[in-house]
């Protein structure tokens, strides 16, 4: 059972201290997860520490590879709107 | 209202004059720094981010050591960086405490002007304690001479005082978008906080209470505060005087209203929704409000968290970290030079204020005009003077003339918040962009016009003027108001006139 930090990560570091297991390191190209050290903040939070401080969405995965903030629920923008306004830049 | 003069008037404010006019001024900055205390003037009077004449000579630095959030604002995007964007909170290379210090070092070495250091970003300073407390730590003790500043969204800052209190620290900026909770939830969509991700009203109700006690904490401890503040428009616009109003009470000395740069490229919140930012006027009008007697800040640029150099430049690239190991510094030797020439430039601006001073003077005593207040544009890379081509202009400054004398209002950029391609955005080509951006103008002095662009002013109604060049801005500007007046043109109220200007 370990949390995964995947290649949206922006290497903010905001991660790093906030993790009671010391599980987390600055890696290339991006921070990493121990899974031998991550306890999923068992016994010591009841919320992920990394993913509550996290700010980009979809970067850090739960144990089953599913995004614990999922696209549009820390920015507020709807998915739809930013795809929308993705595909409009990408136009020009 | 009367035209101040350095030195031996009275404050204006005592004078019970209304509003951002109070300000208004031959001498610029000085006289509006006459109604702060001693101490704070004299911190302020040389510094480049609160002087208008001390930027053109003084020079500021960011180093980037400080990536975590401990919130989100909704006109922010952790994820961007690229080298034509020149927004707050954007860099393009990370530097441990040790590397901060090298490059602050080598800088101040390099560009003996360069006299405040600051730590903004991209993330939060006081969410980066240790990295940012070293860099502060280790400067105080090995690079005394230099002015250290740090700018934070305020919910760790009660924790922080302290420690903030025992380094070289000349400020700390706050940045304070609204002290209502209701109002700041569409700022702010979550904080981290007691170790939860707090959303909406709640979490904007932690982060008001913590910068109000930040605020407070500060001012008892005597560090000077400045209190930022970004102007959106239908969100906190109407909002912000109310802002103003509380933060001065508690003691900050200077709040700086900012526009919002939001677009949808930048992928953030209000960009990707279609927000957008005041107009020069909107921003003008507020800014004036909030200001009161003191315009400190109109020259500010909103420079990037690694911007390196004077206000509107960055020679960020020249001190990289490949670089700056190369270098071997020598601080002992480098703090003699840089003080011999901090000397020459003290004396260089105390003797032009005072040249400006006495032109105020001489300007009270001449027959007073009646006539109405005019806008004008100048184009300048500088040394207070018309040196720049019309074309060639990034950006302009923006005076006012009027019967009291030539005051500094803003900048406004010619190739709005991009360096790249010449037709971006909806297709219009730069010159349209550039006389758009000097709407409510009636004049633009440079030091040259293209034929192209002087029938395109002319057409905008905007007179262009290449008669000038090399010429100090504000004679000149005070030379065209005459003339505008003596040839009749300024005897009707022109609707397009701001009310208040």
């Amino acid at each position: 059972m370990a949390v995964s930090i995947i290649d949206l990560c922006v290497n903010c570091f905001a991660c790093e201290p906030v993790c009671p297991s010391h599980a987390i390191s600055e890696a290339k190209p991006h921070f990493l997860v121990d899974p031998k050290k991550c306890t999923e903040c068992e016994g010591d939070f009841p919320v992920f520490q990394c993913a509550s401080i996290c700010p980009i969405e979809g970067a850090i995965l739960d144990s089953f590879g599913v995004a614990i903030n999922p696209p549009g629920s820390l920015t507020g923008i709807p998915p739809e709107k930013m795809a929308e306004a993705m595909a409009e830049l990408q136009s020009h | 209202m009367q035209l101040p003069v350095l030195n031996n008037t009275p404050s204006q404010a005592e004078h019970g004059a209304k509003g951002g006019c109070s300000a208004s001024s031959c001498g610029t900055t000085d006289n509006q720094m006459d109604s702060l205390p001693d101490s704070i003037r004299e911190k302020v009077q040389n510094h480049p981010c609160y002087s208008e004449d001390a930027h053109h000579y003084f020079a500021r630095m960011h180093v980037a050591v400080a990536p975590a959030c401990n919130i989100q604002c909704h006109y922010c995007n952790r994820k961007y960086d690229c080298a034509n964007e020149s927004r707050p909170g954007v860099v393009s290379e990370l530097l441990t405490p040790d590397q901060a210090v090298k490059k602050t070092m080598a800088v101040a070495a390099t560009i003996p002007q360069m006299t405040v250091l600051g730590i903004a970003g991209p993330g939060d300073p006081l969410a980066n304690p240790e990295r940012t407390f070293e860099t502060f730590r280790r400067l105080s003790q090995e690079a005394p001479d230099i002015k250290l500043c740090v700018s934070t969204n305020g919910l760790a800052l009660p924790d922080a005082v302290e420690e903030l209190s025992k380094h070289n620290i000349d400020h700390v900026t706050i940045t304070i978008n609204t002290v209502d909770p209701e109002i700041g939830a569409k700022i702010y969509p979550w904080i981290f906080w007691n170790n939860k991700r707090i959303k909406g009203v709640k979490g904007a109700k932690i982060l008001i209470e913590q910068q109000q006690k930040g605020l407070e904490m500060l001012i008892a401890k005597g560090i000077l505060v400045k209190v930022n503040s970004v102007m959106i428009p239908g969100v906190n616009d109407q909002h912000l005087a109310e802002v103003s109003k509380v933060v001065k009470s508690k003691g900050a000395f200077l709040h700086n209203v900012m526009p919002l740069i939001a677009e949808a490229e930048h992928g953030t919140f209000y960009g990707v929704m279609g927000q957008r930012g005041p107009t020069p006027e909107e921003l003008q009008d507020l800014q004036d409000s909030c200001s009161g007697d003191m315009n400190m800040m109109r020259h500010c640029r909103q420079c990037r968290a690694d911007a390196v150099g004077l206000l509107g430049e960055d020679r960020g690239d020249e001190f990289t970290l490949d670089k700056i190991e190369e270098m071997d510094i020598d601080y002992q030797a480098a703090m003699e030079k840089r003080k011999v020439i901090h000397q020459a430039i003290q004396e260089e601006m105390d003797s032009k204020r005072l040249e400006k001073a006495v032109k105020a003077q001489q300007h009270q005593q001449e027959p007073k005009l009646t006539t109405r207040p005019v806008l004008m544009a100048v184009a300048t890379s500088g040394q207070g003077v018309i040196n720049v081509h019309f074309g060639h202009a990034k950006e302009f400054l923006i005076y006012e003339a009027s019967p009291e004398g030539v005051r500094f209002i803003s900048h406004r950029k010619a190739d709005q918040y991009c360096g790249g391609d010449t037709s971006c955005g909806d297709g219009e080509s730069v010159l349209q962009l550039t006389i758009r951006a000097l709407a409510g103008c009636e004049a633009v002095l440079c030091s040259k016009v293209g034929y192209e662009p002087w029938e395109m002013l002319e057409a905008a109604g905007i007179a262009p003027n290449g008669e000038h060049a090399m010429e100090p801005i504000e004679d000149a500007v005070l030379a065209v108001y005459k003339e505008m007046a003596a040839a009749g043109k300024l005897d009707e109220k022109n609707e397009a006139v701001r009310a208040n200007a």
